[in-house]
């Protein structure tokens, strides 16, 4: 079936005929479909008949009742709507607090939320001072005694100087992976 | 009223077949009762009762020949209203009002149509709703011997017999045919309202009409009462004679 409703199709038969003739009484074809549903019935007169007929009972009904609507009809479909539009702001009444609340709930925990976050950011960007403290706590707290065994400030640093020396010239590397070598399993 | 197919042709000869979705909504904002339905959406009472105003008429005969049943048809026209009201908030100009409206007037229709037949209503008796009672035929041979002149009791003959041939039609095709014939809708309206493809509106029609000839037939060709009325008119019993 085709999905133009005023596509012309071959060699129709009676029901798409009946088609053709009603949607040609509706103007409902196009030009070329028109004219040839035209040629087709001025060359038969069962065709021309059966077309007339089609129009003559469409035209029929025209003699219908056209029912006149009386005024309390109008009426009553307007209060029908002034009770359904009360209605409406009854609700909306009741509706609004709870409304009002849970936008009140809504802004609060945003700001909330937002806090939250900004303080965790601040708090993992920025550099804590007292965490170099907390981490040379336990040298801070045997200082006196690293003191006495390195000796006073000249001696600690000629003494850094000599591991660094040692380590350089790597007189305990052997040792030292001996030492590894015991430890590993 | 058959309407020009010339014309017909000459117009869609002239405008696209297919529009895009923003003309249509141009065409659509071009509609005063767009317009108006814009100010309901506003809340705007006047509007309102303004669109009730033009509408009511063409709703309650649409849904009376639709139903069977004048009052049956003046309380679907207020629900359609009334949804008309509830929607005002969502309402989109998408199409001409008048379909938006008929839209929901169809689906009001089929849902009273679907609670009758689960209630096992049956419609009432096709003569119990029409203007002249019960029983047509009696009220029009009482009619034609109390001086009724014969043109106005011939057109109600007439009027009785083109109602019970569209009652004998199928629910889809009486809404069909009553948008067609009283709303003037093209095949491309109707099937937006029905929610069906234009082809489908084709095809809906032509059986449509062709019942309606086959039915209207005997009194077209020799102002015989339809089969149908026969069926549906009880004897009246003849006295037995003194």
């Amino acid at each position: 079936m085709s999905s133009d409703p005023g596509k012309l199709e071959p060699a129709p038969d009676s029901a798409s005929l009946d088609e053709q003739l009603v949607a040609y009484l509706d103007g409902e074809l196009d030009d070329a479909t028109a004219r040839h549903i035209e040629t087709l019935v001025a060359d038969d007169p069962e065709l021309r008949a059966r077309l007339r007929e089609l129009g003559q009972a469409w035209e029929l009904l025209d003699q219908l009742d056209r029912p006149r609507i009386e005024e309390t009809f109008t009426e009553t479909t307007l209060e029908l709507v002034a009770v359904q539009a009360e209605a409406e702001a009854e609700d909306d009444k009741t509706r609004e607090p709870r409304r009002r609340r849970r936008r009140q709930a809504w802004v609060g925990g945003t700001f909330l939320a937002a806090g939250l976050a900004g303080f965790l950011a601040v708090a993992a960007l920025w550099p804590n001072p007292n965490r170099s403290l907390l981490e040379d706590l336990p040298v801070v707290e045997n200082v006196d005694e690293y003191l006495q065994v390195l000796g006073d400030d000249e001696s600690v640093d000629q003494s850094i100087d000599f591991l660094r020396r040692l380590h350089q010239e790597q007189l305990f590397v052997d040792e030292d992976r001996q030492g590894e070598d015991d430890h590993a399993p | 009223m058959v309407r020009d197919p010339r014309e017909a042709l000459s117009i869609a000869g002239k405008l696209p077949l297919v529009v895009s979705e923003s003309s249509a909504r141009r065409n659509a904002l071009r509609d005063p009762d767009v317009q108006l339905m814009l100010e309901v959406r506003d809340d705007s009472a006047a509007a309102f009762e303004e669109l009730v105003l033009r509408y009511q008429d063409r709703l309650v005969a649409l849904l009376a020949h639709l139903m069977g049943s004048r009052d049956q048809a003046e309380d679907l026209a207020q629900e359609v209203f009334l949804r008309v009201y509830r929607a005002r908030k969502t309402y989109v100009p998408g199409a001409k009002f008048s379909t938006w409206l008929f839209t929901i007037a169809n689906n009001v229709a089929s849902n009273a149509m679907r609670t009758l037949a689960r209630r096992h209503e049956v419609r009432p008796e096709v003569h119990a709703s029409g203007p002249m009672g019960a029983n047509p035929m009696d009220h029009m041979a009482l009619a034609s011997s109390s001086q009724m002149p014969i043109r106005r009791l011939a057109k109600a003959e007439t009027r009785e017999i083109v109602r019970l041939a569209i009652e004998s039609l199928g629910q889809r095709q009486r809404m069909a045919v009553l948008l067609s014939k009283f709303e003037g809708m093209g095949y491309a309206d109707i099937a937006e309202v029905m929610e069906l493809s234009p082809q489908a509106i084709k095809s809906l029609l032509a059986r449509a009409r062709g019942n309606l000839r086959e039915v209207l037939a005997p009194y077209m060709e020799r102002g015989e009462q339809p089969n149908l009325l026969k069926e549906s008119t009880p004897e009246i019993p003849k006295s037995p004679s003194p």
